[in-house]
């Protein structure tokens, strides 16, 4: 199992979780990040730390949002790590309601 | 910090030089680590329990203290406090030793098949087994990400309070919203012996996840000029031949000021970490301890690993499948501890060994003819 980062996370990246993983799971896009299944260990310390809900175990990712579940694997193999919160997009609050953000996604 | 139980919790007195022979060093002292003391004192052996954080309960103490929990058996619903303040209860009769507020940093087998464990007290244990109850990792202080400010931990940075004394008459910038950072801030802001020459919280939202009336307080304060409250991130700093000088913290309204300090507590709460646990030369999965379920053995014989660092087919982490494992640990331990005299399954219904351990008394059934 694993946990996954879901479409809330799109154009937000607040990137408060990556400051509690216990095992640097989490890896950085430009607009999105994703957790490596690899690495991450299901201890679910991220999932009340995101601003924005986007973050939920494999097994609780809502029917529409399957596919985050391979996404998150395969971008995760290409993107860097990150270990440390940083200051989020300057219109991340503009974003963080909004719905169908997947077309936003950048690889 | 004070323990929150009644329960005898005996610390003891650390010498430096020969290390203190032990039969058993359970690392965590979480629910599973503090179940473990229960299991391996039914069996007459005697635990040492070495914890980073500064009180017994782990993630029950640090993630969720007034969060309920509904599926230990037999207790429809407890807190995280309440759960660590009974185990402390059930465990009290073994007199187990805790080193808290300390991480282990080494673990080594030594010629003999002792294991010498080292910790960052400099408390050393050489013991015939170790059980690794580390949960997720030790919990360690949040750290405040500001590009170069790490330079300034521990002369003029610091996440945790060790003497108070160092800051009164000093200029203190005070991060964080929760009970810490508020509690400490009216500490060095109210008149008294330890009072600071000024104390200004920064916090980056005008929410607070502290007690309403020492929020209360600090508001107060602020409205008697007795010490400062801005809303905003700290996000860089001013130095001068080494020392940090002025923070520079961005409020929401976009103007960036600069206080002058001498010193900073940071108070972002704690999130574990899995720490040297991984340099112990244990096998691992995925970060976590491999085990086999017969005894709860990690690859190297002897150390044991229970709750939610260790890994196996089928692992769910609950509570309750690590008071499981520690049972099964225990009995793995004790083949280590009495290799001459595998340990009988007894029922603490009836056996009166294990009252005698338990110094309760035996009960007398009734016979019935």
């Amino acid at each position: 199992m694993t946990h996954v980062v879901l479409e809330s996370c799109i154009r937000c990246k607040y990137t408060d979780c990556v400051d509690v993983c216990p095992v640097d799971c989490f890896r950085e896009g430009p607009n999105f990040l994703t957790i490596d299944p690899d690495e991450c260990i299901d201890c679910a310390v991220c999932i009340p730390e995101c601003p924005v809900n986007a973050i939920l175990p494999e097994e609780d990712v809502p029917g529409d949002q399957l596919h985050f579940i391979k996404l998150n694997a395969e971008l995760a193999r290409g993107w860097p790590s990150i270990t440390k919160r940083k200051t989020p997009p300057a219109d991340a609050d503009d974003w963080k309601d909004r719905k169908d953000k997947f077309k936003e996604l950048i690889r | 910090m004070d323990i929150c139980s009644d329960a005898e919790i005996s610390r003891p007195e650390h010498t430096p030089g020969e290390p203190v022979h032990a039969d058993a060093v359970i690392v965590g002292a979480g629910p599973v680590g503090l179940f473990q003391v229960f299991e391996l004192g039914l069996l007459e052996i005697k635990a040492h329990v070495i914890d980073t954080l500064a009180e017994p309960g782990g993630q029950c103490i640090e993630l969720y203290p007034d969060k309920p929990i509904y599926d230990i058996p037999a207790v429809p619903v407890c807190t995280g406090r309440e759960l660590t303040d009974r185990l402390l209860q059930q465990i009290a009769p073994f007199g187990a030793s805790f080193h808290l507020g300390q991480q282990v940093q080494t673990v080594q087998r030594q010629p003999d098949g002792h294991f010498l464990v080292e910790t960052t007290a400099g408390v050393r244990l050489l013991s015939r087994t170790v059980v690794v109850a580390g949960g997720m990792g030790s919990f360690q202080p949040r750290r405040l990400n500001v590009d170069g400010l790490a330079a300034f931990e521990a002369t003029q940075i610091f996440y945790r309070v060790q003497e108070p004394a160092a800051f009164a008459e000093r200029h203190l910038v005070i991060v964080g919203g929760g009970d810490s950072a508020l509690d400490w801030a009216l500490h060095f802001a109210q008149p008294g012996a330890q009072r600071a020459a000024s104390v200004t919280l920064v916090h980056r939202r005008d929410v607070f996840a502290a007690a309403p009336a020492s929020v209360a307080r600090m508001k107060a304060l602020c409205e008697a000029g007795q010490m400062q409250l801005i809303i905003g991130q700290v996000t860089g700093f001013e130095a001068t031949q080494g020392r940090l000088t002025r923070l520079k913290v961005s409020a929401g309204d976009g103007v960036t000021r600069l206080v002058a300090l001498d010193a900073m507590l940071v108070f972002f709460g704690l999130s574990p970490k899995l720490g040297p646990i991984a340099d112990w030369g244990l096998a691992l999965e995925r970060r976590q301890v491999v085990v086999n379920t017969a005894t709860f053995e990690t690859s190297e014989p002897g150390i044991f690993a229970v709750g939610d660092i260790n890994t196996y087919p089928g692992k769910k982490k609950l509570i309750l499948s690590g008071f499981h494992e520690a049972a099964l640990a225990a009995f793995g331990a004790a083949a280590h501890v009495f290799p001459n005299r595998p340990p009988q399954l007894q029922y603490t219904t009836t056996s009166p060994k294990l009252h005698r351990v338990l110094g309760v008394e035996s009960p007398v059934f009734e016979r019935r003819d």
